[in-house]
């Protein structure tokens, strides 16, 4: 069974101790730190070249920045109001549902690394 | 006669000997080869030969070979091969046999030059992939499967009837480009648009695809929907309602996507998306735009199904794809999860990934033509996708909070799988001209313009820019375990309640009535008693005399005629 264990670095594979890096906050917020200076710089990229564009939209600075990072917040504002109106429980189509039951466990290879 | 073996058939002569073969090494063979062989055999087919049989009257047209035909038919192989790499460790005859009838159908479904041979496919592919959801073997599955089946074989039979009114009216049953305006060819239309998934036909994709097994969602998701891409493509390029079709296709499936926890079923949403992509590129009809369709269902089938091979490796070793119960397992399934990074990359079209390279042909084809607002739809679905998709998915399964659970890395086999695929992925992206020779039309075009390289990392870095901004923030949806209302709601829930409350009401009534009835009619009989009865008014007043009198007449007249 694939159950919560106590960490043992020894016991994950070579690469997965590598990103062990990752599981440290300050080089987590490193990481976001670099997005934000990557996407500074992407956006500070369109003063740089000359774009061959279809419409008059795309001309102007940054658009596709402003574009992708605006329709994203829309996007997920309203994902979050269809879920108050669409989410049931779980077993709203009956505990026997293929949304509500486990996998079986014969399709299965559980198999953890203490293993 | 047939004078070109169809490709189909090695798919079937390998699920004909499968069962006859012990499990390991000669079926492993069967199940590798198979594909491979008729992948080959695809590959060498001369463009423009054809294969006819005549069959009660019909002149059916077996094969036809020409380059959209054999692109098709390539991935599907492709795909097949994989799939059944990934498949090995299955000792399921049911899920392996299914499994090859199925690529068989959907193979000979591409080459097939009419429709009543394309129907015959068309039931083959709908009938042998249910196996594929049966063989979870619990009764959930089997519901979904019933669900399934009934979608895919009415669009079969819907074909069947077009076919039939078309033959009827023009006398050919040929499978060319047809113009949407008569009967016959909106019945083809719509049987081809329940099999893309259309929207509010599309529910048994999410329904279906995350109730197959770990492997039979992999098989499955690449062949069903886009044979039907295929044959929009064949029957009705340049059809415009293709277009506002294919757009809707690519909006709302994500709203969905973003707000489920079962990350199986989010990779079917954003199967839904990415099929609108196609559906435009069909609806436009450019040689740009249809080559945009063809090439982005082959970099589709690819990193399609490394997602669903990486979430499937991660259902195989922790038991459940929900997003809640996952998290933190890069540490101990690390290749998993830079394969499923691959595919997430490729699918959010990154450069040098396989989307980068295929999708823009379509937005490409789209704005060309001057559909704006489509192409401005297209552009969202594509930021969309990635924040959706190409974070969503490795975020939640791999990293996220920790679960704390510590599975092993996925089988050999199943790396296998994954790697070639990830490396098919990463190839379409930095060697686009090799899938570019492929399509059915000539092309020349750049994807890798510095316009084209610099607005799309715009708009992926600050589509991941939102996705983190809005995680720290606290808006971001958190995973839930619900069950989110679609529009399969209407048959699941609101037809069976209208019927049910329908049959009870007409019940009712019925008994109401019988119930009315029977009274007044044992009122007037008991009435009727009371007064003609034995103690019944009427009785006092009968002339038993006269009775006897009038029988001694009828007597006597009846002796005198005996007589006489």
């Amino acid at each position: 069974m694939a159950d919560k264990m106590k960490e043992n670095p020894e016991n994950l594979p070579l690469l997965g101790r590598k990103l062990l890096w990752l599981d440290n906050k300050n080089h987590v917020r490193k990481l976001i730190f670099g997005l934000y200076v990557t996407c500074a710089l992407l956006f500070l990229a369109d003063f740089f070249y000359k774009k061959k564009t279809y419409l008059d939209l795309e001309d102007i600075p940054g658009f596709y920045a402003v574009y992708g990072f605006g329709m994203c917040v829309i996007f997920v504002l309203c994902a979050r109001a269809l879920r108050s109106i669409v989410a049931r429980d779980v077993t709203y189509y009956g505990s026997k549902d293929v949304q509500a039951e486990e996998y079986p466990e014969e399709g299965l290879s559980r198999e953890t690394l203490n293993d | 006669m047939i004078d070109v073996f169809p490709p189909a058939f090695f798919f079937f002569i390998a699920a004909a000997i499968i069962p006859f073969l012990p499990h390991g090494i000669f079926r492993t063979l069967v199940l590798l080869f198979a594909p491979l062989i008729a992948g080959l055999y695809i590959f060498d087919l001369s463009h423009g030969v054809s294969s006819q049989i005549e069959l009660a009257g019909l002149s059916l047209e077996l094969m036809r070979v020409d380059k959209l035909s054999v692109v098709f038919g390539l991935i599907f192989c492709l795909a097949s091969f994989l799939g059944n790499l990934y498949a090995l460790h299955v000792r399921d005859s049911v899920q392996q046999i299914a499994a090859l009838a199925y690529v068989g159908s959907a193979v000979g479904a591409v080459f097939a030059g009419d429709l009543v041979t394309l129907f015959l496919y068309w039931e083959g592919a709908a009938i042998t992939s249910v196996f594929l959801i049966w063989a979870r073997r619990t009764q959930g599955a089997y519901h979904s499967g019933m669900r399934y089946l009934i979608m895919q074989i009415a669009s079969g039979v819907i074909l069947l009837g077009g076919t039939v009114l078309l033959y009827r009216e023009t006398g050919s049953i040929a499978f060319e480009a047809m113009t949407l305006g008569s009967f016959p060819t909106w019945l083809i239309f719509i049987a081809f648009g329940i099999k893309c998934a259309f929207p509010l036909l599309h529910n048994w994709v999410q329904d279906a695809y995350p109730a197959a097994t770990v492997t039979g969602t992999v098989i499955l998701s690449s062949f069903t929907t886009k044979l039907a891409v295929y044959a929009l493509a064949r029957g009705f390029p340049g059809t415009e309602i293709l277009i506002y079709i294919g757009a809707t296709m690519t909006l709302f499936p994500i709203f969905y996507a973003v707000i489920e926890n079962d990350l199986r079923r989010v990779l079917a949403y954003s199967l839904n998306n990415q099929l609108g992509f196609m559906v435009v590129g069909v609806g436009v009809g450019t040689e740009l735009a249809l080559n945009g369709t063809a090439a982005h269902a082959v970099s589709h089938i690819l990193y399609k199904s490394l997602l669903f091979m990486s979430v499937g490796a991660v259902l195989f070793r922790t038991g459940t794809a929900k997003a809640t119960q996952l998290g933190g397992l890069y540490k101990s399934m690390p290749l998993t999860m830079i394969f499923c990074v691959i595919g997430c990359a490729s699918i959010s079209a990154f450069p040098f990934f396989s989307g980068f390279v295929t999708k823009s042909l379509i937005l490409s084809g789209a704005a060309k033509e001057g559909y704006y607002v489509v192409w401005g739809i297209l552009l969202f679905a594509s930021a969309c996708a990635f924040h959706y998709s190409g974070i969503k998915i490795p975020y939640f399964a791999f990293f996220s909070h920790d679960s704390g659970l510590r599975p092993k890395e996925a089988p050999t086999h199943m790396l296998w799988a994954m790697g070639i695929t990830a490396a098919l992925c990463i190839g379409v992206g930095v060697f686009p001209s090799v899938l570019y020779s492929l399509l059915p039309y000539e092309i020349s075009y750049n994807a890798y313009s510095i316009t084209h390289v610099i607005t799309q990392l715009q708009l992926l870095f600050f589509s991941a820019l939102a996705f983190t901004v809005l995680l720290r923030a606290g808006i971001y949806p958190p995973m839930l375990k619900a069950v989110n209302l679609d529009f399969d709601w209407t048959y699941r829930k609101l037809l069976p309640a209208i019927f049910g409350s329908s049959a009870s009401y007409v019940t009712r009534f019925w008994s109401a009535i019988t119930l009315f009835g029977m009274a007044k009619i044992d009122r007037v009989i008991s009435g009727l008693y009371r007064s003609h009865g034995p103690e019944g008014r009427m009785a006092r007043v009968w002339p038993t005399g006269a009775m006897v009198l009038w029988i001694a007449i009828i007597l006597t007249a009846t002796m005198i005629v005996n007589f006489i």
